[in-house]
């Protein structure tokens, strides 16, 4: 009998280290998740309010509709990255157990897929003007040559570089724009929602002292 | 102890709304004009201890104060919480504001049971009155607890598992609570006993 209830309470004990060290970092009362595309691919970045990152959170990819199109698990960095399933607003939903989750939204416009920059780019000025000067680099013989005919693969080339570069370059930007929507409670909040409190007090202080008023006026 | 928004489902939602309605209205009518100012001044106190992170091993822990606010308000913990968590929610983005109602009810359900266990005990001998103060941070905090696993136990797996992990979780912070709370109780024993409960003159 005796021996029946040590080894519960061991089992219990156990159970409760195991999920200490599971729950380690699972508690914190705000998850933010933050994806941004880089070509074909998505990459999801997840942490907790004060830095820490969520390890082996679960993601889920849907649509605008909410079909489900992608799950996963975040890395030991928080990281996930998926290709781009089709071209459509991806909502990733961050699961990082005890009831935290959050969301983040990637518009269809920010995937710029193959198949609708083939025929972007003639419609784009800027791309346009840059290609044309190379190209009257080259063949400066035929200056009366129609510049347009090799500019096509040239063109599609690179903007894919451009892209690559941008998406490269721009990367720490969005991170830092990311961070920096996430700051922790500033000390305006923290005194601001004091002042409510002590507003409150006030309030109710006020009403008291208008029935004692009223009171004694009667009296 | 603060469910973010989309976890819980409608039904659950719905229910801690209504109970923390209840429990806020209780909590109104029992607060006198007295106790105003100590209401508000916990209310504050409430409001930031979540922004006071104690590292505790790999991960870092929050007070939660809601034991210190039931044994010093009893039902008035209701309104007082829900004050601070609507703050919370709107200023620091902490839990939502439809899960208002089973944040509420997750902290000061609590907070109103260990009031009614533990408050006779606060005008005993000092062991006495520091062991009850213990158990009832601590309680408060492990109950809390125990109402999110239940919260969640409608969308995510078993009642035990997820209890389990949210309880173990949260065990530093029962401990540091009870301290904190038997620290405050000892210490308004000494200085300011009329901000205790049921501090009844001539009879104890």
């Amino acid at each position: 009998m005796k021996s029946k209830l040590k080894e519960t309470v061991r089992t219990v004990f156990w159970i409760f280290a195991y999920t200490l060290l599971l729950a380690g970092n699972a508690h914190a009362h705000r998850v933010s998740v933050f994806a941004w595309v880089q070509g074909d691919t998505v990459h999801v970045e997840s942490k907790f309010s004060g830095g820490k990152k969520v390890k082996g959170g679960r993601i889920v990819v849907t649509d605008s509709s909410g079909v489900e199109l992608i799950t996963g698990k975040t890395d030991n960095s928080g990281e996930f990255s998926f290709k781009i399933p089709r071209q459509t607003d991806l909502k990733i939903i961050l699961e990082a157990g005890m009831g935290h989750r959050a969301e983040w939204t990637v518009p269809a416009d920010d995937m710029e897929s193959m198949a609708v920059e083939d025929q972007t780019p003639p419609t784009k000025p800027t791309a346009e003007r840059e290609p044309e000067i190379t190209e009257a680099v080259q063949n400066e013989q035929n200056v009366s040559m129609p510049d347009q005919v090799p500019a096509g693969p040239d063109l599609a080339e690179i903007e894919a570089v451009v892209e690559k570069v941008l998406d490269k370059k721009l990367k720490p930007v969005l991170k830092m724009l990311a961070e920096f929507g996430e700051n922790g409670p500033t000390i305006r909040d923290i005194i601001g929602g004091i002042g409510y409190i002590i507003g409150l007090v006030g309030l109710a202080a006020y009403l008291r002292y208008r029935k004692r008023d009223v009171v004694n006026t009667t009296n | 102890m603060h469910i973010s928004e989309g976890v819980l489902s409608a039904p659950v939602l719905i229910s801690g709304m209504a109970l923390t309605a209840a429990g806020t209205a209780i909590g109104l009518k029992k607060l006198d004009y007295e106790h105003i100012a100590k209401a508000g001044m916990l209310s504050a106190a409430f409001f930031v201890a979540s922004l006071i992170h104690i590292p505790v091993g790999p991960s870092n822990v929050h007070l939660v104060l809601n034991g210190i606010v039931g044994l010093l308000l009893g039902w008035s913990a209701f309104p007082v919480i829900l004050v601070a968590l609507i703050l919370q929610a709107v200023l620091f983005q902490f839990g939502g504001i439809t899960t208002l109602g089973v944040n509420t009810m997750i902290m000061a359900l609590p907070a109103v049971l260990c009031y009614a266990v533990f408050s006779p005990f606060i005008h005993k001998r000092n062991t006495v009155a520091l062991a009850a103060a213990f158990a009832c941070g601590a309680l408060s905090v492990f109950l809390g607890a125990l109402l999110v696993g239940l919260a969640l136990v409608f969308t995510e797996k078993n009642f035990l598992e997820v209890s389990a992990i949210v309880v173990a979780a949260h065990l530093p912070v029962m401990i540091i609570e009870g301290i904190v709370t038997a620290l405050c109780i000892i210490f308004l024993k000494k200085v300011q006993p009329e901000m205790l409960p049921g501090k009844v003159e001539g009879n104890q």
